[in-house]
């Protein structure tokens, strides 16, 4: 007979020990991806090349890291905001659409001053984030509505939206394709760090996340956030503002994605089109997890899956890899950061039972 | 004749604190044999050790007279001992005779739900059950459930049925038609035992009784015949044992008062029109039988429930119908029972336990910034003076043990000024050395002047430290007595609605 098998909590893990959990569960995920990669005939030497020469070692390729990473940095945060207290935002999506349609507007219709044209943008894209995710905030808070099923299903709303200005009001008349008109150089595009395609997005990114590390760490919103997200029902009785405390983590939360759309649209494609924010919600709710919905290690893991957005879209062009190869890397590392993550909270132990 | 079953000297201890202590218990074929006391007395945890859900610490058990090694409930169903527990194991999206096939697939030798409904169809017309193979679990009533999972039992092949407060969650007719069913199963000459603390069906169902208290064996196997409930209530909650000191205080004006206070039940039974007022320096006891309104009565008194109808005032200000900050503000304070469900944050450390209560206040910073650093010096303080052992205020809290995080939620309940604590079964499950303390602390917390309210399962605490006890029984109160002018064996009867 086999001799059984017991799962024992550890006790409570040491800082490096977390950090090695970190830092093994992202190694040893990126390890099982290349066993796939190579299975697909892509060689060992070739994977070295794609993955860490051309894309950590290589000042363009790095260039091209850091611009996939900006959006990710924005769409992490904003799911680790909501993620936290245990609030599913799954309609990441529809708010970086809500925020490009913001942000698009302001450009459009050359709303305020020039000089503020810009920051104008961009507290357009968060509000209207924030709002996009206000109704599902509200229907859960209010009516116990799943928050899980009405988020998913706005982002299609808000896609239906999108589609609507771009083959209509919005469509520019120059364009067979249904795009909106550039924004103004100068005016109402994030400027260029001279560096390969990267741009100043990233730093409002980083400052982003330098934000949400400071509230979630130093304010009473942040502890508010830290016992909801421990024990919602304990967090009640002891007195928090339980529902005003989760608006305010779901507004943060959709305010990030929306200035993810407006990153998007305004440092890189200077314009609205129908691709800006597909994918996304996905990869954000993958990084805040591996981060454990703290800012400083999901901007590092942003970073990680924009290295390999970057290497995945060399790989589909140059190897012919299905386009969902980025997309399996990702869940790979997200499946075996989840099983390191669980032993570094149970160990096992063969042997006699320990009675509790 | 040999025993059906025999368990003799079995002690159990969960984290050190003993659930059994040398406990037997020895039951005939043939009989139902009542298995009765108080929650916590070990009814439940013994009959565990007879089915092979827990290892006993030391003892041993017979069954039909040889002694068997049970160490898991494969052994015991093999020697013919099966239990039904109170919380019902069914999935309830699948049909009975799916259900039964998950469980004795092995036992009826077939694979398909289609193959059991026919052997399901027969046993329960053998044993006079109507039940429909093809029914959907979900679809049935508790009695029906019930009947389903004995049905499983029997299928098993169990000649020791044991049956854990079977009629708790049944109405008045269907518990006469359970128990008269255990009593022709004890006729077809199978042993049954009854697991209640319900007088009536000692008296009226059983042949002979177990009287259990505090883990031990207080009564083996008496003939129920000619035994009254008097005599049984009070070997149930012992003798008047000797009290904890309780101080003779002045007591102050009214503080809390409540007035036709009625609360919907969570499910269960709620809270019926119960009116009562605390002074100041008063321990208002309420004791009562798990499960009659306690859970709901403590949410609405401290502002987790809105109550349905009624008045609650703290100091004279109305509370009903506010929310928990407001109650707060007002002084109240809270020890809920479920220390790790409703108290602490198990995932976060003692020091952000013992200040989340501070914050929403006030303390600890302003509106925009907490000052965490202010929180460790107090907690560290707190640690000090309350003597929580193994903790630093950086350690988790799920890492302490009942006691100590006990005292972790009571430092953090009676700091500051408080004007009504209400405390809900503040010892459960605590060794007898934390019980003092926290016995100590909530005498403490009357000294000063706080209105408490005491609501406890544990009768012992009731009499002990309570000014004024009052019986809770089916959502009402139902007797309230000044301290000393009540004998344990009237609170007994009134406990188990015998009045």
């Amino acid at each position: 007979m086999l001799s059984p098998i017991y799962l024992v909590p550890r006790q409570q893990a040491p800082l490096w020990m977390r950090a090695a959990t970190f830092v093994g569960g992202i190694a040893l995920g990126l390890l099982i991806a290349f066993g796939i990669l190579i299975a697909y005939g892509v060689s060992a030497g070739q994977i070295v090349n794609e993955f860490i020469v051309y894309v950590f070692l290589d000042l363009n390729g790095l260039a091209q890291v850091v611009t996939a990473s900006t959006p990710l940095v924005f769409v992490g945060l904003a799911a680790a905001a909501a993620l936290k207290l245990k609030f599913w935002n799954i309609g990441v999506e529809g708010q970086m659409w809500l925020g490009c349609i913001a942000a698009t507007g302001v450009a459009l219709f050359d709303i305020g001053p020039e000089f503020f044209r810009l920051p104008l943008m961009f507290i357009a894209a968060a509000i209207a984030g924030a709002c996009w995710i206000g109704i599902p905030a509200f229907l859960k808070l209010r009516f116990r509505v799943n928050e899980i099923i009405t988020s998913l299903l706005l982002t299609y709303v808000a896609y239906q939206l999108v589609q609507h200005l771009l083959f209509g009001p919005w469509h520019d008349p120059g364009s067979a394709f249904p795009n909106s008109r550039h924004y103004d150089e100068g005016i109402e595009r994030l400027a260029r760090l001279g560096w390969g395609s990267s741009h100043t997005g990233i730093w409002i990114a980083l400052g982003a996340g330098a934000l949400l590390w400071f509230t979630m760490a130093r304010s009473r919103l942040g502890f508010y956030m830290d016992a909801i997200g421990a024990n919602v029902e304990a967090a009640r009785a002891a007195g928090i503002p339980v529902v005003l405390t989760t608006a305010f983590a779901a507004a943060m939360s959709g305010g990030l994605a929306g200035v993810a759309g407006a990153g998007l649209a305004a440092g890189q494609e200077y314009r609205m089109t129908l691709f800006i924010a597909g994918g996304y919600t996905f990869s954000g709710i993958v990084i805040a997890f591996i981060g454990r919905f703290r800012p400083v290690p999901v901007i590092i893991t942003a970073f990680v899956v924009g290295g390999v957005y970057t290497a995945g879209d060399t790989l589909k062009v140059f190897y012919q890899l299905p386009a969902a190869i980025t997309t399996l890397i990702e869940a790979v590392i997200l499946l075996t950061f989840v099983v390191v993550e669980f032993f570094s909270r149970y160990r096992l132990s063969w042997g006699v039972r320990e009675h509790a | 004749m040999s025993h059906a079953l025999k368990i003799a000297g079995a002690s159990k201890a969960f984290d050190g604190r003993p659930a059994l202590r040398r406990a037997s218990f020895a039951c005939d074929w043939g009989e139902v044999h009542a298995l009765l006391g108080e929650n916590g007395a070990g009814k439940s945890t013994l009959m565990n050790v007879a089915c092979g859900l827990y290892a006993p610490d030391e003892g041993t058990i017979a069954v039909d007279g040889q002694p068997a090694a049970i160490t898991a409930p494969a052994d015991a169903a093999r020697l013919g001992i099966g239990m039904v527990h109170q919380h019902y194991k069914l999935v309830k999206r699948f049909t009975v005779a799916e259900n039964i096939v998950l469980a004795c697939r092995s036992a009826l030798g077939v694979r398909r739900p289609r193959d059991a409904a026919e052997a399901v169809a027969s046993k329960a017309a053998e044993v006079g059950f109507d039940i429909d193979p093809d029914a959907v679990v979900g679809d049935l009533s508790i009695a029906e459930q019930q009947r389903v999972e004995i049905l499983k039992v029997l299928l098993l092949g169990a000649r020791i049925l044991i049956l854990d407060e079977p009629t708790s969650v049944l109405t008045d007719q269907e518990s006469v038609a359970a128990l008269s069913f255990m009593r022709r199963l004890a006729e077809d000459g199978h042993a049954v035992v009854l697991i209640t603390h319900k007088l009536r069906e000692v008296i009226g169902y059983s042949s002979r009784v177990t009287v259990m208290r505090g883990g031990e064996t207080v009564l083996a196997g008496a003939e129920t015949a000619g035994m009254d409930a008097e005599t049984l209530a009070r070997t149930m909650v012992g003798e008047e044992g000797e009290m904890a000191e309780r101080h003779a205080r002045t007591l102050g004006e009214v503080r809390l008062r409540v007035e036709e206070l009625s609360v919907r039940g969570a499910g269960g039974i709620g809270v019926e029109d119960v009116g009562f007022a605390v002074r100041g320096g008063e321990i208002y006891g309420i004791a009562g039988v798990g499960g009659n309104g306690q859970q709901e009565l403590a949410d609405a008194l401290t502002g987790l429930r809105p109550p349905a109808r009624g008045r609650i005032a703290i100091d004279d200000d109305e509370m009903a119908g506010r929310d928990v900050p407001a109650f707060r503000r007002r002084g109240m304070r809270a020890v809920p029972a479920d220390r790790f469900r409703t108290g602490l944050l198990a995932e976060l450390a003692v020091y952000e336990n013992h200040g989340v209560t501070g914050v929403p206040a006030g303390e600890y910073g302003n509106p925009a910034l907490v000052r965490r650093g202010a929180m460790k010096a107090a907690a560290a303080g707190a640690i000090d003076a309350y003597n929580i052992q193994g903790a630093a205020p950086a350690t988790l809290s799920r890492l302490l043990s009942g006691g100590n995080a006990q005292k972790l939620l009571l430092a953090r309940e009676l700091r500051g000024e408080a004007s009504v604590l209400i405390a809900h079964s503040p010892t459960r499950g605590l060794d007898v050395s934390a019980c003092r303390t926290v016995h100590d602390l909530l005498q403490g917390a009357a000294d000063a002047g706080t209105a408490c309210v005491l609501i406890s399962e544990d009768l012992e605490e009731v009499l002990s430290l309570s000014t004024t006890i009052a019986v809770i029984s089916r959502g009402r109160l139902v007797g309230e007595f000044a301290a000393g002018e009540v004998s344990r064996a009237e609170i007994g009867r009134l406990m188990l609605g015998h009045a």
